[in-house]
């Protein structure tokens, strides 16, 4: 009886985690699911069919389908080429540019944007392209550059003794395909779900639109007042983008599991860039100037007074902005930070046990989790929205519960769940099973055994995945439009703003916003003198 | 008897491979190798015992204790078997002297220092698994085994990653550790020589069934079956053919057998055969290498497709013809057999 004790105790972190799962993952999917098939306003699958038929949608899909393999060109030229000639390479300064590879992650796609339509006119299907690839052409770089870490030298250098540098340099790049690919369908993914940067060019004059638009503006004509009676339903409208996500994810995910395998035996040795040393640095410049440098320097213009034509730019105007900032902008930045770190605090909490049954060969687990990320976050918002707005989850919770921080925190955490139980799973994966069970034949109770034995290896992964999180969370948006008590974070307060003028005390809050989701992840750096390559 | 593990019928399946029926007993103090060929099943009859791996039908006793039935099994910690692991299976981020405290939380720091250094690694207490030998890593998964006070000794592989060198007293020190705790051992090892240095009783699997039980020495003087013979002994077996009725064909003429003549083998060990300069009707093999050996050289020749052990009197270079005469009586044994069971 004792013993059949000791085992639920055991396994309450995972059952609760599960239930959270269920509960915010599992039952808003579902439940858009079941609405697409069972209607009360008789929504039946014959609007799948009707939907293939609608002319503008199709033209929906077509424009996604163009613009993710548009941008994906633009990630892979930026991302790709960062990677590759930082990693392993004697490129000047290759020790500092290397890690920084990730950072053009934590500048949101709508800052990006913001920073590109400040400067040039931005209209149009191609401009629209390249910023998205410059947003995510961080998912390319990190997982290429992870590949060339974990590469077996000796194979580049048996290539190198066969059949010369360019041929190696091949093999490499062959060596790296699944990463390379992973990376890609990821960076393909986010550009396709992603509707707050497409909808943001809309206002500065685009004259066509995706299929995640359509699926918003569908929702938002619903939650005005419009009956779906004769019209096809947001979720019905996103059933085939889902559907072919959820098959991009799988393949992206099988990808990446099969690079994980590989051992690392021998480093890639350093390969000279020659006669390219310095021309090479321009790959560099290029992605970080696009991805950081130019959001970050409209920021800054912004809040020195750059949109008011009326006077110059100048320091008194930047105090103004600053004193502003204070005044309008700080309580939005203080709940994104809050909600950022509380997200990143629970998503370790429920990631760290699915995490663990994920890495022991809970495939299952591990796709559930994953879920999240193929779906778009503005269909996972409305997934929440309908599931604890009425019905029994709504009454088990309380009707407050949907207005509350709580509801914001659980669709956050819900969201971003994926990318803590993916890396920490990965990184149990690396944990010899052998150890565990090493542990498991002594007399220790499960805590004693989790705390001191399963906890520790994972500490690294975990402050990489609860950094990441963070700074995701700080620039979620979508899910930001949806959920009532995200409406007042700093991101999607920042959208509106510069809709209306307040681009000077916006570009404070932002720069507020981006240092504090840099300082996080480095703090490690700063006070353990962690390598910065450990981020990625 | 009280038997230290006793084992009624144990079944695995994982995946394809089904390991068992299996069933044998391990007296209190006894030294048990489980020996076969890689994938027989060996280290899975270990972790079945353990717990680490589930059984699916099956008794399992130690000391007498019920540990698994076809009611439940106990969990691995509360069977009272410590675990010695391949690679030592040592935890990356704690010292040694950590490991020992984590395995019993009642050892103070100076307790953990002496039983590391009885396990002759006193100098490694504070040192972390990345910083020590294979040797010392793998004297430190015994340690922490023993640690939490075992009654039986359960050791996978322990000498795999350990050097030649090292191996001997390593051998010597899970004998002395042992002995000096009075609890039995079992040992799952393919290494024949290690079998033999650690255990003084043999248990042979082969495709996931124990195929001899007994004595070492009784096992490697009349093996009960081919398999046996080879693995243990170093024995060539070659195949025989049907001949009439009770007899077979051998290279070496006939003999009578019992049994289907596909499942017999004739049995040659080292130093069943002579080898002469062909000049009558015994078989014809080719050297392939010759050593000096006692009173005169050893030869490996290859005879139908086999390498065969024969003592010569004088070298044989290698490529000649050589004619195998034997010394012994013929002996032709099944390739295996479940009666031990």
């Amino acid at each position: 009886m004792a013993a059949r004790a000791r085992d639920w105790i055991a396994r309450a972190p995972f059952c609760a985690a599960i239930l959270f799962v269920v509960c915010f993952v599992v039952a808003p999917m579902l439940l858009l699911l079941w609405q697409t098939i069972d209607s009360q306003d008789g929504l039946t699958l014959v609007a799948w069919r009707e939907l293939f038929a609608d002319p503008q949608d199709r033209a929906r899909v077509w424009a996604s389908a163009q613009l993710g393999l548009a941008s994906l060109c633009v990630s892979i030229g930026l991302g790709f080429t960062h990677a590759w000639v930082t990693v392993g390479r004697d490129l000047p300064l290759g020790r500092v540019l290397g890690p920084l590879g990730i950072a053009p992650l934590v500048v949101p796609p709508i800052f990006v944007a913001m920073g590109f339509a400040d400067l040039f006119p931005v209209a149009g299907f191609w401009p629209c392209a390249i910023l998205l690839g410059t947003a995510h052409a961080p998912f390319v770089c990190v997982l290429v550059a992870r590949g060339l870490r974990s590469l077996d030298g000796r194979g580049y250098e048996a290539a190198l003794m066969l059949r010369g540098r360019g041929r190696a340099e091949l093999w490499l790049v062959r060596a790296i395909l699944p990463e390379l690919i992973a990376g890609c369908m990821l960076a393909f993914l986010f550009t396709v779900a992603d509707h707050g940067v497409p909808e943001f060019l809309t206002v500065k004059g685009k004259t066509w639109h995706t299929y995640s638009e359509g699926v918003f503006s569908r929702w938002t004509r619903r939650a005005v007042g419009t009956t779906f009676a004769d019209r096809q339903s947001p979720i019905v409208a996103a059933a085939p983008l889902v559907m072919a996500l959820l098959t991009m994810l799988w393949l992206a995910l099988k990808l990446r599991g099969r690079a994980d395998e590989r051992g690392v035996r021998a480093e890639l040795p350093l390969r000279p860039l020659g006669g390219w040393r310095w021309p090479s640095l321009l790959f560099p410049a290029l992605y970080l100037g696009a991805g950081v440098l130019v959001p970050v320097f409209v920021l800054a213009r912004w809040a020195l007074g750059s949109a008011q034509k009326a006077e110059p730019m100048s320091l008194a105007f930047l105090r103004q902005s600053f004193q502003k900032a204070v005044d309008q902008g700080v309580p939005d930045l203080m709940h994104s930070i809050w909600l950022a770190l509380g997200t990143a605090a629970c998503v370790l909490l429920i990631g760290l046990p699915l995490a663990r049954r994920a890495g022991r060969g809970g495939r299952l687990v591990e796709a559930l989790c994953a879920v999240p990320i193929a779906s778009p976050a503005i269909l996972l918002g409305i997934g929440l929205v309908l599931t604890y707005n009425s019905g029994p989850l709504a009454e088990l919770f309380g009707y407050g519960f949907y207005d509350g921080w709580g509801f914001a925190l659980a669709g956050y955490v819900a969201r971003f769940l994926p990318f803590c139980v993916l890396t920490l799973a990965a990184q149990v994966r690396r944990v010899p099973l052998a150890a565990e069970e090493a542990a498991r034949m002594l007399p220790r109770s499960a805590l004693a055994r989790a705390l001191t034995i399963h906890l520790p290896p994972l500490l690294p992964a975990a402050w990489s995945a609860s950094a990441l999180v963070f700074v995701l969370s700080l620039r979620e948006l979508d899910l930001a439009v949806v959920l009532p008590a995200a409406n007042s974070t700093a991101v999607r307060r920042l959208a509106n703003a510069v809709h209306f003028q307040h681009e000077d005390w916006s570009g404070v809050i932002a720069l507020l916003l981006l240092s504090i989701a840099v300082l996080l992840p480095l703090l490690p750096s700063l006070i353990a003198g962690r390598k910065l390559a450990s981020l990625s | 008897m009280n038997y230290a593990v006793e084992a009624e019928g144990l079944q695995c399946d994982k995946g394809s491979f089904r390991l068992g029926p299996c069933s044998f007993a391990v007296g209190p103090r006894a030294r048990v190798a489980i020996v076969g060929p890689s994938g027989s099943g060996k280290s899975t009859l270990l972790r079945c015992l353990a717990g680490l791996d589930r059984a699916n039908k099956g008794v399992i006793r130690v000391h007498g204790q019920v540990v698994r039935d076809d009611h439940g099994a106990m969990s691995p910690d509360r069977r009272g078997l410590g675990f010695v692991f391949q690679d030592g299976a040592l935890w990356p981020h704690m010292t040694a002297s950590q490991h020992l405290r984590f395995a019993a939380p009642g050892l103070s720091q100076e307790q953990s220092c002496a039983m590391l250094s009885r396990g002759g690694i006193g100098h490694v207490a504070d040192r972390r698994p990345a910083e020590m030998s294979g040797g010392e890593a793998q004297r430190l998964g015994l340690m922490r085994a023993l640690a939490a006070e075992p009654r039986v000794l359960l050791l996978d592989e322990p000498l795999r990653s350990v050097d030649v060198h090292q191996r001997d007293a390593l051998v010597l020190l899970v004998r002395e550790l042992a002995d000096e705790r009075g609890i039995a051992t079992i040992l799952v090892t393919h290494d024949r020589d290690e079998a033999l240095a650690l255990a003084d009783e043999i248990l042979v699997m082969h495709g996931g069934r124990i195929v001899e039980h007994g004595p070492a020495t009784t096992l490697l003087q009349s093996p009960g079956t081919a398999f046996a013979a080879a693995f243990l002994g170093g024995a060539a077996c070659l195949p025989v053919d049907a001949s009439r009725d009770g007899f077979v064909a051998t290279a070496f003429g006939e003999t009578n057998a019992r049994g289907e003549a596909k499942m017999l083998r004739l049995v040659l060990m080292p130093g069943d055969l002579i080898a002469v300069p062909p000049s009558g009707d015994g078989p014809r093999a080719r050297a392939i290498a010759s050593v000096p050996h006692e009173d005169g050289y050893r030869i490996r020749a290859a005879l139908l497709g086999q390498i065969v052990l024969a003592q010569a009197a004088t070298c044989i270079r290698p490529g000649e013809e050589v004619e195998l005469r034997l010394r012994r009586p013929l002996r032709v044994l099944p390739w295996t057999t479940a009666n031990a069971q």
